[in-house]
């Protein structure tokens, strides 16, 4: 519920003006995130040889930078309440640049892991949260196209990275290219920079909603000063109300897990990543198990990316509309059954052309489940809160998004065929999407009921104020006379 | 005496019919060496067990083409293109009960490939070149070479540290410690023999400075120190015009917001 939610921050985001140079930077720091661990696949045959060890060693270091990445959500959205975003996203980038200088002058694969792996996943978590949260400071009304341009930095970094880290390769070598992506990646110390704390003494834009309270109280009221003192006996309040807020949001927010909206889309996550992943990593073997050639099968992963770049941003600029930016739950489900739908087909289609169709319609929904999928989280709970949400939500996410792939293929290990892997993803999409229609419904229910017991008890509070003033301007007047 | 005389001569006959009649195909030619193209044919004498067809066999998979319902004992293979893919064990099959086969080998010379023509190696580290081998025979003897002004030195492993050649039949892999950029840079030749002669394939050694990496990596790092200062100069120099332009709205309007704000989040919790 927007307008909830922004009453809260207790000023107006910009909604624009540095707002977009933060976009860039989230843009930024949103795609080294992701692109990066999986454009280092790269690099596996050369290290592999070199350090004479098999492929699954070798895949480990991929999985350990993605398992660091998502456990250190939490100390991130710790560090973020304290600090703010752009001492985290900076050291963030300081971090993997280290992690991966260190590992070019590593002697053995645990080096390795331990520096790529362990150090650079850590970096990556500092970059990822501070980028998502400090959207949710600047933006509100355009919140929907920030977030959905930022998360289009996933596709992007990851075509540019890809054809470089191959030109590396083949130039400098391994440890000669580990150096040069240590200072690539500096530039997330950039990002950070542009991350500038918003600005929060601004006046507050005329807001949509009816100060019908301030009107009656103008109304009745004689002098300034009066109303002037009455607004500070409600301020004291308020000061002590922020104060003990402040104490817990040192740290991270554990009264999120009584939140409702918060725990419905934990609980739709967590069977939802399960069937997340697991399609693009397969996408490709599917296609040359059916008997495609490999530069086609590659192609096929190309046309899914290029759609994802796409779509993203459109989803933001629909999502932003006022159709559907109130009921935006909805959308996010609709995007989460209609991946569902499309793993659930897939295996029916025939041939390369089939694919590619699939290929298209794949890179459809996986863009539009992506680019909301920390809008809806955001919507949920309030910018404010957003932080140690996003940290809870990646350290319990951290389970499925690791167990994914490998249950996968393991089914398509047992069963020889691809086709149930791709019905068991569509039927790990299509329940929980099912299930975030059903329970957002119930939510927007309740949303609405305490709306309008709040605007009740709103409008009550608002009379026994006037009263207040009524009767402390009956006392002046007696003080002035007597 | 006669009845025994008899039997045994009865014995003795069926003896010989079955050593005579023992099947035995005869192979035209028996192998095939260094031969650019050849027809390999098997005729099957002295069998008297009726033939269903006949296939070929090429190291050990059919050859579907070859398959054939004739009950003719004769059977050839057409090999017009005598390759180093071409080249291995022949065995004709003729189905009768049980399977007779023989074998006809075709050799050829050993097909010596370099996995990769060009090879980089970092300066002071390890540098690995790999050549294989296909065809048949597989090569019995593998040599390493370097190309030094025109002529060619042999490598010969185990007299110093700095070469180690491994090798099996089908795949060699020199292996050079301590890369140096005067010395170790050029053209290496990996040759294989077998017992119809030598094939051999150059390498290519390139050595990269360690220093190589160090520039572009010097040059972002120096752009990114210019960006993030460039950017925190540019914010220093508009926070003040910031705060003025913010403390004057707060004096006028102050009142009004705080109301606002106050009732609105009292309520909301």
């Amino acid at each position: 519920m927007p307008p909830a939610a922004a009453t809260k921050l207790g000023y107006t985001p910009p909604d624009g003006g540095w707002g977009w140079a933060v976009v860039f930077g989230a843009f930024i720091s949103i795609g080294f995130s992701y692109a990066f661990p999986k454009s280092l696949t790269i690099y596996f045959k050369e290290i592999q040889e070199y350090f004479s060890v098999s492929y699954s060693e070798i895949a480990w270091l991929s999985s350990v930078m993605l398992a660091s990445m998502y456990a250190g959500g939490p100390v991130s959205s710790v560090l973020v309440n304290r600090y703010g975003s752009r001492p985290v996203v900076m050291v963030g980038g300081v971090m993997v640049s280290a992690g991966m200088v260190l590992a070019s002058f590593g002697r053995t694969i645990m080096h390795l892991y331990l520096c790529v792996g362990l150090i650079g996943g850590f970096g990556l978590a500092f970059n990822l949260q501070p980028a998502l949260t400090i959207i949710g400071t600047y933006f509100q009304v355009k919140r929907p196209l920030a977030n959905g341009l930022a998360m289009t930095g996933s596709p992007v970094v990851l075509f540019t990275l890809a054809p470089l880290n191959q030109f590396l390769c083949d130039t400098f070598g391994w440890r000669g290219s580990f150096l040069i992506l240590g200072s690539i990646v500096l530039n997330c110390c950039v990002a950070g920079a542009l991350m500038r704390p918003v600005n929060k003494n601004v006046r507050p834009k005329p807001t949509t909603e009816p100060p019908e309270c301030n009107g009656e109280a103008t109304e009745k009221a004689a002098t300034a000063d009066t109303s002037a003192q009455s607004a500070n006996l409600l301020t004291e309040a308020n000061q002590d109300e922020i104060k003990s807020q402040g104490c817990v949001h040192k740290f991270i927010d554990l009264s999120l897990f009584k939140h409702r909206g918060f725990l419905i889309y934990l609980i739709g996550n967590i069977v939802m990543f399960f069937g997340f992943f697991a399609p693009v990593v397969f996408l490709a073997p599917y296609a040359k198990h059916q008997g495609i050639d490999e530069y086609s099968a590659a192609f096929l992963l190309s046309i899914f990316a290029l759609v994802d770049m796409f779509i993203r941003p459109a989803t933001g600029l629909l999502g932003n509309t006022k159709w559907i930016r109130p009921r935006i739950q909805y959308f996010f489900s609709f995007a989460v059954l209609y991946n569902g739908v499309c793993h659930l087909i897939f295996p029916l289609l025939p041939g390369y052309v089939g694919m590619v169709v699939y290929a298209v319609f794949f890179g459809l929904a996986f863009g539009m489940l992506s680019a909301l999928l920390f809008e809806v989280l955001m919507d949920l709970v309030g910018p404010q809160r957003f932080s140690s949400a996003v940290g809870l939500v990646t350290i319990i996410e951290c389970g499925p998004v690791l167990l994914g792939p490998p249950l996968s293929g393991a089914l398509v290990d047992i069963f020889k065929d691809y086709k149930y892997m791709y019905y068991a993803c569509g039927v790990f999409m299509l329940v929980p999407g099912i299930y975030f229609f059903i329970m957002h419904y119930y939510n927007y229910k309740k949303l609405d009921e305490e709306r309008r017991h709040s605007v009740v008890v709103e409008i009550r509070t608002c009379e026994e104020a006037v009263q207040l003033k009524m009767s402390q301007d009956g006392k002046t007047g007696h003080e002035t006379d007597g | 005496m006669n009845l025994l005389w008899a039997v045994s001569a009865l014995l003795l006959s069926c003896w010989r019919a079955n050593a005579s009649t023992a099947p035995n195909i005869i192979t035209e030619p028996s192998e095939v060496s260094n031969q650019t193209s050849a027809v390999l044919s098997c005729n099957l004498t002295e069998s008297s067990l009726p033939i269903k067809g006949s296939h070929w066999i090429h190291n050990g998979k059919v050859i579907e083409k070859s398959k054939s319902g004739d009950t003719t004992p004769y059977t050839i293979l057409r090999l017009d293109k005598i390759t180093h893919n071409s080249g291995g064990k022949y065995e004709c099959v003729f189905l009768t009960d049980p399977e007779v086969k023989q074998t006809i080998e075709v050799k050829t010379l050993p097909h010596v490939a370099a996995y990769k023509h060009s090879e980089h190696g970092n300066e002071k580290d390890i540098g690995a070149m790999v050549c294989v081998s296909h065809g048949y025979p597989l090569p019995t003897d593998w040599t390493w070479f370097k190309e030094e002004d025109g002529a060619q030195t042999p490598i010969i492993n185990g007299t110093t540290d700095k070469y180690e050649i491994k090798s099996t039949p089908n795949k060699t892999t020199l292996t050079i410690n301590d890369l140096s950029i005067e010395n170790d840079i050029g053209d290496y030749i990996c040759s294989g023999t077998n017992e119809l002669g030598t094939t051999s394939d150059k390498i290519h050694l390139r050595v990269r400075s360690r220093l190589a990496a160090l520039w572009p990596f010097l040059g972002i790092v120096a752009e990114v120190i210019i960006l993030v200062t460039i950017i925190f100069i540019y914010e220093k120099r508009r926070k003040p015009d910031e705060i003025t332009d913010g403390s004057a709205p707060l004096k006028s309007n102050s009142t009004e917001n705080n109301k606002d704000k106050n009732v609105r989040q009292r309520n909301s919790n």
